[in-house]
């Protein structure tokens, strides 16, 4: 769990030195300021990742279990409920890919397996279409034209 | 060369008086094209001999005077003073203990920094008849990037992980470490694995990308992490088809 006040054992040597030491500070802006709310942001995202993903587990269950089970599954997806779930997951989950998406290149070694690594432009134009390929795949999935 | 004042407002703690360190402002004339070390050393040299803080070369290659300007970790001899308002806040670097002033605790640093095996393992002594070791640009390439680390610390000031995780070997141990990994001539990647999967290795990091941010050298210590985890993750589902060599 982070918090705003760092353990005092932060940075600490494993023999105590000859000096008295003031404690450590925490980074002067965390986690309200500068870049970290972001950071935080892309973390929450987290919920949601795992919140969608036992839905979609529980939609290939339904899938498995007969017709009538994948009708009530896609009823129940039209709940208000799970609308409002919905819009807050789409917006979330797009600020996810969004930062994702402009960190993902720099973490790319030189090579990808024998190859030199495609340029950055490449790269991301390959997670957006990737992205909304699913997007699109899921939408008329669960919107019953694929089916 | 234009001169206006400017307030520094310089952190500072004597471990044999004060309980807790406190500020303390000077106001001083710079030059425009200063950088925030230079500003430093005129309190030091004009003003205040008492002060205390790390530097070297100035010119961002030995790494010593990395510390927090405006909040932000900064390599102060790098760092132009014209970027500021009238007032700059000089404080040490976040996440250390701190000894006196801006100088900070660095030994758990280097505690951290040896827990890697940032050197060459070879499973062999090479005979010198066998000649130099040769490697290809590309193989370079591979690592290039993450040798080019001062070891200012700076990546370790901005981390919220490190700041909540005291075992957390942290960006740029972690960054070297995968530097050896990537290095054709090493064969050291097992042992280094071994410690990087464990606690406070590459799997506490949270990707906050703050190492990558404020390095003043562009090493991407958060490439490099991710890097290693998609490696070890590799690894360990290799594990499962192929017997895993046992490390010497």
């Amino acid at each position: 769990m982070t918090h705003a006040v760092p353990r005092v054992d932060a940075m600490k040597p494993s023999k105590p030195g000859p000096t008295r030491t003031a404690p450590p500070r925490p980074p002067d802006k965390f986690p309200g300021g500068g870049r970290y709310p972001a950071y935080l942001a892309f973390g929450a995202c987290g919920a949601f990742l795992m919140i969608s993903a036992s839905l979609l587990t529980r939609g290939i269950w339904a899938l498995g279990n007969g017709e009538a089970a994948w009708d009530a599954y896609r009823a129940g997806l039209g709940h208000p409920a799970y609308l409002v779930y919905h819009v807050a997951a789409f917006l979330g989950l797009t600020w996810f890919v969004l930062r994702l998406f402009r960190l993902f290149p720099a973490t790319q070694p030189y090579r990808i397996g024998p190859l030199k690594r495609p340029p950055d432009a490449v790269l991301v134009a390959g997670l957006y279409g990737l992205f909304f390929t699913v997007l699109a795949v899921g939408t008329l999935f669960l919107g019953g034209a694929m089916l | 060369m234009s001169e206006v004042k400017k307030t520094i407002v310089v952190t500072r703690f004597d471990p044999d008086k004060d309980e807790v360190p406190k500020t303390q402002s000077y106001e001083i004339p710079v030059q425009d094209d200063w950088k925030v070390l230079e500003a430093l050393n005129y309190i030091k040299d004009n003003v205040d001999p008492t002060l205390s803080h790390r530097w070297s070369c100035r010119m961002a290659v030995c790494g010593s005077c990395g510390m927090n300007v405006n909040g932000e970790p900064k390599l102060t001899c790098k760092d132009p003073i014209s970027s500021y308002g009238d007032t700059i806040e000089v404080a040490p670097l976040a996440n250390f203990p701190v000894v006196r002033d801006l100088v900070v605790e660095l030994e758990g640093f280097m505690d951290k920094f040896k827990a890697v095996k940032p050197w060459i393992i070879a499973a062999k002594e090479r005979a010198a008849e066998e000649g130099t070791h040769r490697q290809s640009p590309d193989e370079l390439a591979d690592f290039k990037s993450f040798s080019m680390c001062i070891n200012c610390m700076l990546c370790y000031s901005a981390c919220p992980v490190v700041s909540n995780e005291p075992d957390f070997l942290g960006p740029a141990a972690l960054a070297l470490g995968h530097r050896y990994n990537q290095d054709s001539r090493d064969e050291g990647a097992d042992e280094r694995n071994e410690i990087f999967r464990d606690e406070g290795g590459i799997f506490s990091c949270s990707y906050a990308n703050e190492c990558t941010e404020v390095c003043p050298k562009g090493v991407n210590p958060s490439g490099a992490i991710q890097q290693a985890k998609l490696n070890n993750v590799v690894d360990w589902a290799k594990s499962f088809v192929v017997p895993r060599r046992k490390s010497s």
